[in-house]
Formats: structure tokens, sequence, C-alpha cells
């Protein structure tokens, strides 16, 4: 079965269901058994042979294995695996590592047994042992419910077309049986056209696994099965070849006793019970890329339009989650979705084997390309073999930096690495590379809105765009957004978004105001950038306010006779200064998540990491300026029986506090400076809202000039009134 | 920095009588076997004395010998490494015992001055009665101008310090000291970082404050002073007292070689 082989994430709810049904039938003559069972068990007891087994399970394979919210491991396999232990007596220890991880260290003796969803197949019997299977998949055909009333089995075929997928099970199925009942076969490529053709009635009925039929049927598909689920397969614990046999044997033991208990039941019960997609929280996040014309961007009236962020609308509203959105840029997004930190991203992500490792993917909805575009200045780049020598841009992270990374021996170019788009497309625009790759539509589109490119070479194959989200999370995100483009697709939504963008006409490309003049810039976009420059001055302010309570507090415990306190104090500054303010910011957004198992506003993390940053320098400008004071003042204090900490607050501080203004007013400018790294978590301060700017104009000198000189206007009127308060304090 | 001001108050004749007796008053601060280290460096090497409510005690010696360290652990500046010093009646090596309100009952002047430097010269005496509630604002203003005019610098009240000469910094600094009505006055080196001519001022104001009664132990190198004004005089070397007695005693008959070694030395420039 292929959807089995390559592990598609899909519930296999209402096959469980049947086999509860089943099960539940059988329950009250079971029950009465039981006592016998346990007997029987009991004097066959088996005995463990290595004091512990190490047991693989998949990763991610919902409902079999997967992380819960808490990211604890459960599912199906995992309670099995453990009341059969607990049953037989047996002590296992276990490991996630993935399907094929897991195959692999149990046919090279790493790992005692496995169990992960796998289909008991002739072929893999060759390497493995199997156990009695523990649970039965199947394949079965659906009609449009419209026919359900002349279409009752498979005799009522007869004349109809089925539709199945290409090198599946159901296709083998079909064509032994299509003689037999009388139907024609169309095959498809992809489960998509199919249950398409089957929407539109291109086709009478259709066969695919049931597991997958029947969860799109209980997601709002208007079909019905016909006929009896055919048998497809088995799932089964295995062992290696001629290893291991005792576990094979408790496994089968305690297998009978959980389905004799009711155990069994109970736990697949406990995992096929839901059957809808309801959203499971209040509110999403999503994240998007910053800058990812004509996926994600800013039209010149700030507002964000794209492909993307049209179609999660539309597939929201159509399933009725409640989104929101966030647009930090492709890696702050890819890291804050991994981080937990946002629950789905779409960003013109490619779909690869290799993100599939940490993300779980809905359907493609976008088939995309990737090309190679140089200025159009150059002359001498007319295919790949002209690059060689030359230096070639390219986001870092994309399909297009695997390519270039694959033929790199094959024409000899150097690769330069860049973290977002603008900074890439400007630097072909400077002719700091020679040449960029990146998503076809994106360079399309920027050649369409006037950038003076030219694409060289052919197209390369990139893949298809999904929706993500972090493996193993949010699976009814994932379910619904299938669910939802399937349903844009089928009304004709999705074309009209697509076309919207990539169509040919340009019809977001703004007229009225021109930007490559300074008066056009800045009457068209001071409003984003006063806004970022509001955001950039709360940054400051916010956190120069706590670092400063947070530095005269420490300062203090540096001066004090108490040497823990000292001590504290001493560390804290010499851990924070140890520490970039990079690193540190990307520690306490993508980090704390995973400790809190909450995400962190980014707003909150910055200036979580500003304040810490600043309040180590601070406690040391404090430290400074109170040693200043001479001694001898305390003593004079002290001697007239004053306490302490009212000797620092009367006499010390505001001694120290004069001494030092210089050097808070100068760390109060470097605060300032310092929160355009908070751009790279997304917050929209000055920095992050003139990147915006740029990637729709592409005016990098002008507007970088203007927020260039929006800083030091800011910081010299900020520098100056500080200079008149400590006058006035002096 | 102008000239010195003239003590405004009429020339008082100067307590003559040296054989004061002392036996009546009361003990008011006894030191038993004080030891003082700073690491390795043992500077007071077991000093037990008694002073006596009214006494005026000069402690002289050549510099290095303890004789600051001595009068700077008697109020906890320096914490004592052992020994016992009991003032007033509280024993200072006791836990339960604050040393703030000790504090409070001991003025102390500075070599150095140590006015406090963003205060005004009456914000400097008012503080610690006022921030200690030993008076209201209005009060401590009221007692400080008193103590200003005593010293003779009313009309420095509200200057900085760092607009007037060492002396007035100085007699600035007693009646900040006085201040906080003390029973007991220690006096570090008060003239030694004084110009010459501004030293006699402030022994003008000591004097008169011995005259009215106060306790008071002086490190001091002014040999003249403690002639005059001490009712008995301490000879600190190497941690220990090596002789005391009356200022006669001691600067016309002193027994110990290395006293007159010293005398000799400080009188016969």
């Amino acid at each position: 079965m292929k959807k089995i082989v390559i592990k598609k994430k899909i519930s296999f709810f209402l096959v469980f269901l049947l086999t509860l049904v089943t099960c539940l039938s059988c329950l009250s003559y079971l029950k009465i058994d039981n006592k016998d069972q346990k007997v029987m068990a009991a004097e066959e007891k088996i005995k463990p042979k290595k004091k512990e087994y190490s047991i693989v399970l998949d990763s991610t394979y919902a409902p079999f294995e997967f992380q819960n919210a808490k990211g604890k491991y459960v599912g199906i396999d995992v309670e099995l695996i453990k009341a059969i232990a607990k049953e037989e007596g047996f002590k296992f220890t276990y490991k996630y590592p993935g399907f094929q991880a897991a195959v692999d260290s149990v046919s090279s003796g790493q790992a005692d047994g496995i169990i992960a969803g796998m289909s008991i197949t002739e072929e893999r019997k060759q390497s493995f042992d199997f156990s009695d299977p523990y649970f039965d998949s199947g394949i079965e055909v659906a009609i449009s419910k419209d026919d359900a009333a002349t279409v009752k089995d498979y005799e009522d075929l007869k004349g109809k077309t089925i539709g199945v997928k290409n090198g599946t099970t159901s296709q083998e199925w079909l064509n032994q049986n299509s003689e037999k009942y009388g139907f024609a076969i169309k095959t498809f490529d992809d489960g998509d056209a199919m249950y398409n053709a089957l929407n539109v009635k291109a086709v009478d009925g259709i066969m695919d696994d049931a597991p997958v039929l029947d969860y799109a049927i209980v997601q709002g598909k208007k079909f019905v099965i016909v006929g009896d689920k055919q048998p497809a397969g088995q799932y089964g614990f295995a062992v290696k070849k001629g290893k291991n046999p005792e576990l094979v044997a408790a496994f089968n033991q305690g297998l009978a006793k959980l389905k004799a208990n009711g155990k069994y039941d109970e736990i697949v019960a406990k995992y096929v019970g839901e059957t809808k997609i309801k959203p499971k929280k209040d509110s999403y996040s999503i994240v998007l890329d910053s800058t990812y014309a004509p996926f994600e961007f800013q039209n010149d009236k700030g507002k964000y339009v794209g492909i993307d962020v049209e179609l999660i609308k539309a597939i929201a509203k159509e399933e009725g989650f409640t989104f929101t959105y966030k647009f930090p840029g492709f890696q702050a997004a890819v890291d804050s979705v991994s981080a937990g930190q946002a629950d789905g991203i779409i960003a013109g992500m490619s779909i690869t084997d290799e993100r599939k490792q940490s993300f779980d993917f809905s359907n493609p909805y976008f088939d995309s390309g990737i090309e190679i575009a140089v200025n159009k200045a150059t002359k001498d780049i007319k295919d790949f073999p002209d690059l060689k020598g030359k230096t070639v841009g390219v986001k870092n992270g994309t399909t297009s930096q695997e390519w270039l990374n694959k033929n790199k021996g094959k024409y000899g170019y150097t690769i330069k690495t860049f973290d977002d788009g603008d900074a890439m497309y400007n630097a072909l625009n400077v002719k700091a590379v020679d040449a960029i790759m990146d998503d076809a539509p994106v360079l399309d589109y920027a050649i369409v809105q006037g950038k003076d490119f030219v694409i060289v070479g052919d197209k390369q194959p990139a893949g298809q765009y999904g929706f993500a989200v972090k493996k193993g999370k949010n699976p009814e995100l994932v379910a619904a957004f299938n669910e939802g483009l399937t349903k844009l697709k089928e009304n004709g939504k999705y074309d009209e978004i697509v076309s919207k963008y990539v169509g040919g006409s340009s019809s977001e490309k703004s007229d009225d105001v021109d930007e490559t003049t300074f008066a056009g810039l800045i009457k068209n976009n001071w409003k984003p950038l006063l806004v970022g420059l509001g955001k950039t001055l709360s940054l400051t302010l916010v956190s120069f306010i706590l670092a400063s309570i947070i530095g005269i507090i420490l300062g203090l415990c540096a001066v004090t006779p108490i040497k823990p306190l000292r001590a504290i104090a001493t560390v804290y500054v010499d851990v924070i200064r140890g520490v970039p303010l990079m690193v540190l910011v990307f520690f306490i957004f993508y980090g704390i998540p995973h400790l809190l198992n909450h995400p962190l506003n980014d707003y909150v993390a910055g200036v979580i990491a500003l304040t810490l940053n600043a309040s180590a320098y601070i406690t040391e400008i404090f430290r400074g300026g109170i040693n200043a004071v001479d001694k001898g003042q305390i003593e004079a204090s002290r001697s007239l029986g004053l306490p302490y900490l009212k000797t620092m607050q009367k006499i010390v501080l505001p001694q120290a506090i004069k001494i030092m203004s210089p050097s808070l007013i100068n760390q109060f400018v470097i605060s300032l400076k310092d929160t355009t790294i908070i751009s790279v978590i997304g917050v929209i301060e000055l920095l992050q809202a003139s990147k915006i700017i740029v990637a729709r104009n592409l005016q990098s000198l002008r507007v970088y000039f203007i927020v260039g000189v929006m800083y030091l206007i800011v910081i010299t009127l900020l520098t100056k009134l500080s200079k008149m308060l400590e006058r006035r304090i002096q | 920095m102008g000239k010195e001001e003239n003590i405004n108050t009429p020339e008082t004749e100067i307590k003559d009588d040296k054989t004061t007796n002392m036996d009546g008053r009361k003990d008011i601060i006894k030191v038993n076997n004080l030891v003082k280290s700073f690491g390795k460096n043992e500077v007071l090497k077991g000093i037990s004395t008694t002073f006596k409510e009214g006494e005026v005690v000069c402690i002289i010696g050549p510099s290095g010998s303890g004789k600051s360290t001595f009068l700077r652990a008697l109020n906890h500046l320096e914490e004592p490494t052992s020994g016992e010093i009991e003032i007033d009646g509280f024993d200072l090596s006791k836990k339960d015992v604050d040393i703030n309100v000790v504090r409070e009952h001991i003025g102390m002047v500075f070599q150095h001055f140590n006015l406090f430097k963003n205060l005004s010269v009456i914000d400097n005496i008012t503080l610690a009665p006022v921030e200690l509630k030993k008076a209201s604002k209005e009060e401590a203003v009221a007692n400080g101008m008193k103590l200003l005019e005593t010293v003779g610098l009313a009309e420095k009240k509200d200057a900085r310090p760092s607009s007037l000469s060492g002396g007035q910094k100085q007699r600035v600094a007693i009646a900040r000291a006085l201040a906080m009505n003390p029973d007991i006055m220690l006096f570090d080196e008060p003239t030694s970082a004084l110009d010459p001519e501004m030293v006699g001022d402030v022994l003008e104001v000591m004097k008169r404050l011995a005259k009215e009664g106060m306790t008071m132990i002086i490190v001091t190198h002014e040999m003249g002073f403690a002639k005059q004004v001490a009712d008995r005089v301490l000879f600190i070397d190497g941690g220990i007292i090596l002789e005391e007695g009356t200022p006669e005693d001691v600067f016309e008959r002193p027994q110990n070689a290395r006293l007159q070694d010293f005398l000799n030395k400080v009188l016969n420039v």
C-alpha cells in the first residue's frame, strides 16, 4: 500500500471504529472467557532472556505514535507495546527514530523490536519475524452521495467508471475485479485530482485506502462507501529474522490478553474517538515570510497581500478556524514553528524530504520552479555554464540553495548565502553578486514589477509548496488546510487567488505615487516608518527602564559587603556580557518556549533580550559610579548612625548617578541601536519596517538613507535631551 | 577660597586645670584586650583601657602605630578581631546590640572631613537627625543653625562643601557630628589635613567643646593642644599602649624609651 509505505500522515479513524464495533460485539463473550485465558497464559509464561529490550517506533505516525501537546509520545503503538510489556513482565526501552531508521536499527541488530504501523508483507518477511497482526487496514470504494440510492454494492458498479491512484493496492484490486463487476478504470496521478474528479462526477466512484476515504467523509466530503472493505494488509510487531523469538511470542500472548480483557479496544478507541476536524485552540498563529512577493508582501498601502495570505485567509474562513498572522521573515518563521512559537507556516515553503524530518506538510498548494537571474547589464552570462567563477546569491535554507550546492562542482560558481530576499535582491542590484537563484514566481514577479533582471538558463523543477506544522503537532491544522484547499480548488477560488498575482496583469502595482524619489517614498511610506519608529522607541524605553531597575539592584549587590550578593552580580554580568545579543534574542524567542511549552510574544521576547543585555552593562556602570564615590563619606554617614541602605540612598547614589550619567546616556543610545537586532525575530521596528518597504519597491538606497537619517535625528535629539537633564541634575 | 572667619563668640578662658579629678566620674567606654588584624598584619595587639564621662583623652604615637585604628574600632568602623568594647553599657560584641543605635551617641570627626558633597552645609548637619527621626526638619534646622553659629559659619549654611576651605569644612564636620547630640566625640587627626593657619580655628572649637564637658577621644599630632586640653594622654606604638598619664607625666617625665624618642622627634623639629 503506497500510503503506508510512504508514511503519509493520515488518520485511520473509521477503520478503528469498525474494528471497535466488531470487538465490542464480541466483548461479552470475551469477558466470560477472561479468567480461563489468564489461567492459560499463566501456564505458558514466557521468560524474558534480556533484562531490557529496546523497541523502536516511528517518530510521527498519528494515531499510532506521535507527540501529544505536552511533547510526550502517545498513540496506539505506544500504549499497546507498553500494555503488553506490563502484561508479560518484559522491560522495554523506547526510541522514536522515524520509520526507516527504526526498520534499519532492527535489521542491523541495534534494536530488538519494531512497532511502527508496519505492514506485514512478504518482502519484509524475508528479513523480519512478524507477530500476529494487531491492526487491520483496508481499501474501499466511495461514490457520490447523490448516487447512494442506486449504487449499493459492487454489483451496481456495472458500466460505471472508477477512479484510482496509480500504483496502489486499490489499483491492483480494481484490475482483478473489473471484469467480474463490469466497471471501467480511470487512473489518476494524485489523490487531489481523483477526489476532484468524483466531486465533479468525472468518475462515478473512486477506490482508495479506507482510512483516507473515511477521513475524507468525516471531514465533510459528500461521498458514501459502497460494498465491503477489502483487506489490504495488516500491521505487525517485528523482530529481526531469527532473533528474539521470545519477544514475538510475548507480544502475541500479550496482545491476545489485551484483546480478551478489553484493554486493546480501550486503547484503540482512545485515539479514534475524535472524528471531525475541530480547532483545538481558540486561535492558531500562522507565520509567513516577511517579503516574498507574490506569496506575501506589503502592498503600497502597507497591507500584507499575496497568494499565501489570501489562501490561508480563505481556508481559515472555509474551515471556521481562527488565525493570527505574523510576517517575521522566512527563517524566523521556520524557526518559530519548529520552536513551537507558532502553529503553522505558509511561506512559499517547498516540500522536501529534509524538511519532512521536522515538519508535517499539507498537500501541496503550488507547483514551483527555481531559476537564475542576472542583472540586465550583465552580458556575459547566458546560461548555467557561464556562471563559472561567478558568485551566485541565494536565500539560506531554500530549494535554490540545495540546487546550487548540488551543481556547484558542475558549473564552478561560488555561493553567497543571504538571510532574506531583500538583501539578496539588493546585492544583485548593486552587483555585489553576479547572479541570484530564487523561486521562479518570485523572480518573475520582481521582473514584472520593474526589476532590471533577466532570467538565464532553464527553470529547474523545485517541487511544490506546502503549508506545514511542526512534526507531530497540530495535525488538525494540516487536515483543515487540506480540506480547505480542496474546497477552494473546487469552487474556483484557488485559481482566482493565484491568477490575481501571477496571472500576468500586475494590478497591484502602484502608479499613483512615484516611489523612486525621496518625496514620493516619504509621502507613501511615512506611516509604516513612523509606526516602526514608535516600536523602536517603545522597545528602547521599556527595556532601558527595566534594565535600569535591574542594573541598580545588581549594581548595589556588586558593591555590597555581602559576598554571595556580590557573586550573583558578578556571574550575571559575566554571563550576559559573554553572550552576543543576537544569540540571546534567538535563545529567548526560540529556546524559552521549549522550556515553558508556551509560545512567547516576539515583542516580549525582544524586550526581555534587550533588558538582559542592557542590564548587565548598566550594572557595571552603577558599580563603577558607586565605587567612584569616596569611601570617607560612607564612613561619615555610618558614624552618624545612618544604616547602610540609607547611606546608599541619601549620600552615595545621588553622587553616583551624577558621575555615571554620561555613561548611562551612552548606554541608552547603544540600547536604541541594539533594537535593530530584534528585527531578526520579526518585530516590525524601524529597520524591519524599512526592509518590508524595500522588498516592495526595491529602493534600498533611498529607503535605508531615510531610515538612517531617522535614527540619526532621534538619537541626536535624545542625546541633547539627556545632556540637558544631566546639566539640570548637576 | 576666602580667608578664615573669626569665631564670633567671645574668647573664653581655656581649661587650665589639668588635674581635674576623674575618680568620681562613671566609666563611659571600657576596652578590654582589643585586637585588630588586617589579614596577617596585627595592628592592635591587645589594648585595654577605660574612658570616663567628661574625660578628654589625647592619643599620640608615631604613624602606623595603630592609634587611628583603635579610634575607628571604638565605633566599629573597624570590626575588632577580638576583645571587648563596652560603650554606655552596650557590649558591642553582642549580636543583639544595634551598632547604628550606639553610633548615634558617638560623634566622629575625620582627617579628611568627609562632608556629603551632594548636600549643602545645613543639609549635611540636618540629614542624620531628620533621617533618624531625632528631630523634625524645622527643629533640626534650628539646632543646626545654632551649631553653625558656635563654629562661626552661620552664613555658610547654604554653601556647597566644595566651596569651603579645609578649616571651614572641618568645623562643619564637627557641627554635623554634634547635631546628633552625642555623648562621646572621636577625633581622628582633625587638623592633619589643614593648612597651618586654619588649624587654630578648629582647635579653638575643640577646646570649647572640652570645656563644656564633652567626652573626647582625640588622635592628634598637636602636642601643645594635648598638653593644654587633655586630662590624660595615651602613647600607642606597635599596637599597644606603651605609656599613659597626665600631660605633665607624659610630656615632661616620659618613662618609656620609645616615648622619649618620639617626643624628641616631634617637639624638637
